[in-house]
């Protein structure tokens, strides 16, 4: 089918690459279908664009690019809603935030992470109940920064 | 909003299958406990908040930061090796 898309203009995806998000993304409740298209300009990045409205997007990345030990204790019914029976049958992504003119202050939504069923299509976002991650999580900490113009 | 008053261990029936139990109370601060259907989220409201308010701020991307940003992973592979 074609889909138009606000950034990317008209784009061919086959229905069996459509994401169907029983709950839609926090926010954004009545959206439910997206699909994923790798970055055009590189990097770690993916797309998660809404099949409608033709504007609504995210980047996404794997947590792992820049935080190899994030590791997610999911809800036993949280899997149950998208299908999961089997931890290959899951890919998790993070939605990042990344401010024009300043991608180095890039921060990604660890506490928010978005847990895909690669086989049955479905995905939901999770809400992580405890401390141990935030949902503005630098990519690139400030320090490391400040130590390079120095 | 409707305001109840509820000792420990008392609870609050909201429709059929949602119980919100007292479960401890310590100066300011109140354990709940909550039983509900698996259907029902629970989350904590200021979480909840924050990660809608990421959402609504993600959704407004643009494609062109992300050359650069795709620039800055290649850079930090590179200062590792």
């Amino acid at each position: 089918m074609k889909i138009h898309t606000t950034r990317f203009g008209e784009l061919e995806v086959g229905g069996d690459e459509i994401y169907y998000f029983p709950e839609g993304l926090l926010g954004f409740g009545s959206v439910k279908r997206y699909f994923t298209l790798a970055n055009p300009t590189g990097g770690p990045f993916e797309w998660l664009q809404a099949v409608e409205p033709p504007n609504l997007a995210f980047v996404v990345c794997d947590p792992h690019t820049f935080k190899p030990d994030y590791q997610i204790k999911a809800k036993k019914e949280d899997m149950e809603s998208i299908k999961i029976e089997r931890v290959e049958d899951a890919v998790v992504r993070v939605i990042l935030v990344i401010p024009k003119g300043h991608p180095e202050r890039m921060t990604a939504n660890l506490q928010g992470p978005i847990v895909f069923n690669v086989h049955a299509k479905l995905a939901k976002q999770l809400v992580l109940p405890g401390d141990d991650y935030g949902t503005r999580y630098r990519v690139f900490p400030e320090e490391a920064l400040a130590g390079e113009k120095a | 909003m409707l305001v109840l008053s509820r000792q420990k261990n008392e609870t609050i029936m909201i429709g059929d299958t949602i119980e919100i139990t007292i479960v401890d109370v310590k100066g300011d601060k109140v354990r709940v406990g909550i039983n509900a259907p698996l259907e029902i989220p629970v989350h904590r409201k200021e979480i909840y908040d924050a990660i809608k308010r990421e959402n609504i701020e993600a959704s407004t991307v643009e494609t062109e930061p992300l050359a650069a940003a795709a620039g800055l992973f290649k850079k930090a592979k590179a200062d590792k090796k």
